[in-house]
């Protein structure tokens, strides 16, 4: 559909520098993600809100959102993974330019996690890719009083700290530990990919303009449970041969 | 871009390609200019390019037909070359199926008709095809009735031509096209009339005396093209350009067009039940759905003095822009406001997209995608369309109480998507007067629920400033609180409190699910009981989790399988949303997200689920809130996905056992081969080459083999998956409806009294539908429900019942696919003959199987 406008092929124009393989794979990754990336966001949106609005696309999986490496708090960009393909172009396609929470948001193909990939080096926070900010400024928009009255609306909401109470206060030291103890129980209990971590990983980004963007980023389950994505079902099932295959894979 | 290529693309538009003016001739002169001059080089690329923007730009089909027209006069070899392919790619639209495609083909071919590129008679050929393909299935004897939507789609086909071409066609061959007419009528005579009743927008609550039949779409169409015909043919919205080049056109050779062959439908068993005719007649609906139901909801006069045909042809655009520019957003703008017609037509834009939205049983896309389709309106139309886009809010809110739940519910998710993206400004004082509404009534819910949506997108205190001209409004805020943990303070039990605390402590300390559950065995369930240790358990992980989405998630993979040990069947688990429930009670999306994730982990079971849906507490709520209802739809929703995905793994697997085989075979036939060679040289010492090469084969030969094996295998393992979910499917359905049967019984009965039971006994299902139908109707007229705004009268029962009714024809539909199959033991178990003639007709008229089969 729609093929005299757009190449199909050339989904995305930014090459992210850290991905470790070739042009054409990038472009394979991009056009069988399930991962997209949601830019320009005020701090102050929640995964909540991300939810009500991406769920319109299709059911989601995960959210993971971008934190300041130094506050623990969101720092405007975020990815929203989906179960299927499909959904995930419709996100692309139906919700990027438009707004949330007064801002005009980008939403790109993302080339989905990988093993390796979140252990990056940190230096500052902040989200660079949003060029849509030039486009629609919220501040063009919104002046004289209604810009005041945003402003004091906003000082009113609180973001979301990531960094304190009972489930942050997990050590990144104790996680193959754990992670292992988990397997092995959830193995009797017959339904092992349970095995999930909150944890505070690095993530490195780099963009277009090789501008160095770091942040950190909460992310739900280890690293292997990543690199399974494809194969999370949307359901856990008891029994499940894919669970089977991973629990293998996590106990080797 | 080359110049040829944006001079094809750009034709008919106001574009700096043909310098900001449009003038049909100055562009199609420059056009042919540029792909003259080229056609040597570039034939092929030319072709492909031509035919594509024929198809994905139908609106500018008169263009290029002239534009072929003149390059057949220059190269009759390239010409010919399209209409092969035109020829080709609509025989392959019709066997496969692919409407649109069709549709499309059939107009170009009219304009290249038009254009002396094919003869009229060629084209009567292809009509006549179809009409008699049309004609057999219809035909009770000889084809399948049960798929008159394929042939009404067929006659549409042929219908549609005729504004592009009608004129032409019957100068020239006056008496073969009457021919066509005449078959036409003919087949309206034995096609039965469509009834809409399971896919109308509106339901007919006030249409008391509804004497006249409403046309379907083909009988509306057809009296359309009567209306063109007696008005000699002349239409506004259609271009003429072949006109202009009349004089020069004609000297052009005509090319043949080979016959074209409609597939009959395979599937004719000699005597169809009523129900294996309903399971068809679904079937063929949903391959062949109807474009468009016309909303209606703007008065004539907005319309201006537009000709029938004239609306019909620019519904016809936008429709085609609508599909074909889904995803292109600049472009998509750009040919929605600048359709080559000579009249405004922001009204039947607005009308069309929102019926897009709206139509059952699915729009053709995401009703996302008419989100972003409005809003680009608005911004390009800034000046004319929001004006026209808020006239649609207030007719459509004008008639809320009629409106079907599932168009209910994508109006609400729309028109707070919609609002997020305009800085929620809305005169909502016009509204104000819903307060003095009871709590049931369907203008009252609709802005309570908008606004809930409003706030999930955005934030409470942001919503709020947004009703500032009607602060009264703030009562149907939704709350502002956030969760309500019942161990916040330690005013209420305090041996609950403690055991809380050490939880809490327990998970900070960072113990395992397996610690936990141990301690709860050992320390906990023993002393207080297990009702005391689900709550405390669930309460305090849910606080824990209460933090984000992410947060909850993190709680429910590290300790779900405490909750799954302390909640293992249906009793327990309803427990447990009923703590979810309490614990969220400020808020509908949390609870619904968290009841969803749980499901996700199978902590709880949809049968669970559905059970607490219509446990007594909730059913009183039916009729004043949507937070039960998006629980229960997500429940279906997500089982309905699981199924997806197992059907579509399924069928790739198949894919790759076959490829796998095929595989193997080789490998084996290889080495068979190479094993034969070495027999036939035995005796002699060879040692050569062949020891490694035959190494070699073996090893590949057993290797393809196993991944033969563990191919079939995996196929087997989904497929037992497979059959299993559809078991628990089964369960799930028989469960809903009996659930639904139950509660509707009782009330249907008291708000509808005994009249309705009089009537049943005897009749024939039809007739007890029917009169049903009619008993309902003079309730409402006793109660005075008049169609005025604020008059709003219908009880609270009656209110219960028709929103309770609502959901059932709404789930009935969207579900049909995955009902079918249980159809059998479904009415055999609960829609059986006992059941209150209502529910019946709500779940008939969802799956559309009306009485009169």
């Amino acid at each position: 559909m729609a093929l005299l406008f757009k190449d199909p092929n050339k989904i995305s124009a930014y090459r992210d520098r850290r991905f470790p393989g070739t042009q054409e794979e990038y472009e394979n990754a991009l056009q069988t993600s399930t991962t997209v990336y949601i830019g320009n966001m005020s701090f102050y949106t929640t995964e909540e809100q991300l939810y009500e609005l991406f769920s319109r696309a299709g059911e989601i999986k995960k959210i993971v959102m971008g934190l300041d490496k130094n506050t623990k708090t969101p720092c405007g960009f975020c990815f929203v993974m989906y179960y299927s393909r499909e959904d995930t172009e419709d996100a692309v396609k139906y919700i990027s330019g438009t707004i949330l929470d007064d801002r005009p948001i980008r939403v790109d193909f993302d080339w989905g996690f990988q093993d390796g990939r979140q252990w990056g080096r940190g230096r500052s926070g902040g989200q660079v890719r949003d060029e849509y900010r030039t486009d629609y400024d919220p501040d063009i928009l919104l002046c004289g009083y209604g810009k005041l009255v945003q402003q004091e609306l906003e000082e009113q909401r609180q973001v979301v700290d990531y960094g304190v109470g009972s489930l942050g206060s997990f050590q990144p030291s104790h996680m193959s530990h754990n992670c292992e103890f988990m397997t092995c129980l959830f193995n009797d209990l017959n339904s092992s990919s349970l095995c999930t971590f909150a944890d505070f990983l690095v993530l490195q980004m780099e963009d277009m303009e090789e501008e160095e963007e770091v942040v950190v980023v909460m992310v739900m389950g280890g690293p292997t449970d990543m690199v399974e994505e494809e194969k999370n079902p949307r359901f856990r099932e008891h029994g499940d041969s894919d669970d089977e295959e991973d629990d293998r894979k996590r106990q080797k | 871009m080359s110049s040829w290529r944006s001079l094809i693309l750009r034709i008919g538009e106001k574009s700096s390609e043909y310098g900001g003016v449009i003038d049909f001739k100055d562009h199609i002169d420059a056009c042919f200019g540029a792909v003259r001059r080229e056609l040597d080089h570039s034939e092929d690329e030319i072709l492909t390019f031509l035919l594509q923007c024929s198809e994905q730009l139908p609106h500018k089909i008169p263009l290029y037909g002239t534009l072929i027209g003149l390059l057949n006069l220059e190269n009759e070899d390239f010409v010919k070359k399209i209409v092969e392919s035109t020829q080709k790619s609509l025989q392959d639209a019709l066997d496969t199926g692919d409407c649109n495609k069709i549709r499309v083909s059939m107009r170009f071919l009219t304009v290249l008709m038009c254009s002396k590129v094919i003869q009229p008679s060629s084209l009567v050929v292809i009509f006549e095809t179809l009409l008699s393909s049309a004609a057999t299935i219809v035909d009770d004897e000889k084809g399948n009735p049960s798929w008159q939507a394929r042939a009404d789609f067929f006659i549409t086909c042929i219908l549609s031509c005729l504004p592009w071409g009608g004129s032409e066609l019957v100068e020239q061959i006056p008496e073969e096209i009457e021919r066509v007419m005449v078959g036409i009528e003919a087949y309206l005579s034995i096609r039965r009339h469509v009834s809409d009743v399971g896919l109308s927008v509106f339901e007919d609550i006030n249409k008391i005396n509804k004497l006249h039949v409403e046309q379907d779409f083909v009988e509306d169409l057809w009296s359309r093209i009567q209306d063109l015909s007696k008005n000699s043919w002349k239409l506004e919205s259609v271009p003429r350009p072949h006109l202009l080049y009349e004089a020069q056109l004609v000297a052009g050779k005509s090319h043949d067009f080979g016959p074209i062959i409609c597939q009959e439908q395979s599937d004719t068993p000699v005597e169809l039940s009523r129900l294996n005719f309903g399971r068809q007649k679904h079937e063929a609906e949903l391959k062949y759905p109807q474009r468009i139901r016309r909303l209606n909801i703007f008065s004539a006069s907005k319309f201006e003095d537009l000709q029938p045909i004239d609306r019909f042809v620019v519904e016809e655009y936008l429709l085609d822009v609508l599909f074909y520019l889904n995803g292109c957003r600049k472009e998509f703008a750009a040919c929605m406001v600048g359709l080559p017609v000579p009249f405004r037509y922001e009204y039947l834009m607005a009308e069309t997209i929102f019926s897009q939205l709206l139509l059952l049983p699915q729009p053709p896309f995401k009703p996302m995608y008419y989100t972003l389709v409005i809003i680009d309106l608005c911004k390009s139309l800034p000046g004319a369309f929001p004006a026209v886009v808020a006239g649609a809010v207030r007719a459509l809110f004008d008639r809320i109480s009629e409106l079907d739940m599932e168009c209910r519910t994508r109006l609400i998710l729309w028109f707070s998507h919609h609002l997020s993206n305009f800085q929620f400004i809305w005169p909502w004082e016009e509204w104000a007067y819903v307060l003095e509404l009871p709590k049931w009534a369907p203008q009252r819910v609709f802005v309570q629920e908008v606004l809930d949506r409003e706030v999930r997108l955005s934030y409470w205190d942001k919503v709020k400033q947004s009703i500032e001209s009607t602060p009264a409004l703030e009562e149907l805020l939704p709350p502002k609180g956030g969760p309500d943990f019942r161990y916040s303070s330690d005013d209420g039990d305090k041996t609950e409190y403690t055991l809380s605390k050490e939880l809490n402590s327990m998970v900070k300390g960072r113990k395992t699910a397996r610690d936990v559950i141990i301690w709860l065995e050992e320390s906990v369930t023993p002393i207080n009981g297990l009702d005391v240790s689900l709550r405390v358990v669930v309460q305090t992980l849910l606080d824990i989790g209460s933090k984000s989405f992410t947060h909850l998630i993190t709680v429910l993979e590290r300790y779900g399988q405490v909750i799954a040990k302390i909640c293992p069947n249906e009793e327990t688990q309803i427990m447990l949303i009923s703590e979810v429930s309490s614990f969220w009670k400020n808020s509908a999306q949390t609870t619904a997200i968290t009841i969803d994730r749980m499901m996700g982990y199978r902590l709880i079971s949809n049968l669970a689920i559905v059970k607490w849906v219509f446990s007594p507490s909730n059913i009183d709520l039916f009729h004043i809130t949507d937070r039960l209802w998006e629980i229960l739809i997500n429940a279906l929703n997500k089982t309905h996905n699981r199924i997806s995905d197992l059907r579509k793994e399924i069928s790739h697997l198949k894919k790759s056992v076959v490829k796998a085989e095929q595989i193997a075979a080789t490998a084996k036939a290889e080495l068979d081969n190479a094993e034969n060679k070495l027999m036939l040289v035995d005796g002699e010492p060879v040692v050569g080459e062949n020891p490694a090469r035959m190494k070699r084969l073996k090893s590949n030969a057993e290797k393809t083999k196993e991944n033969e094996v563990t191919t079939r295998e995996s196929l087997e393992s989904k497929e037992a998956l497979f059959e299993r979910a559809l078991e628990e499917n089964e369960a799930l359905f028989l469960s809903l409806y009996k659930n639904f049967s139950t509660v509707l019984m009782e009330r249907l009965h008291e708000t509808f009294g005994e009249k309705t039971l009089d009537h049943v006994g005897g009749d024939s299902e039809a007739m007890a539908v029917d009169e049903e139908d009619t008993s309902a109707m003079d309730m409402d007229k006793e109660n005075g429900n008049s169609k005025s705004n604020v008059g709003y009268t219908i009880g609270e029962k009656e209110q219960w019942c028709l929103s309770t009714l609502g959901y059932v024809k709404a789930f009935s539909r969207q579900y049909a696919s995955e009902i079918w199959p249980h159809m059998v033991k479904l009415e055999e178990e609960v829609v059986t003959e006992s059941v209150h003639p209502l529910f019946r007709k709500a779940v008939y008229s969802g799956l559309r199987l009306h009485a009169d089969q």
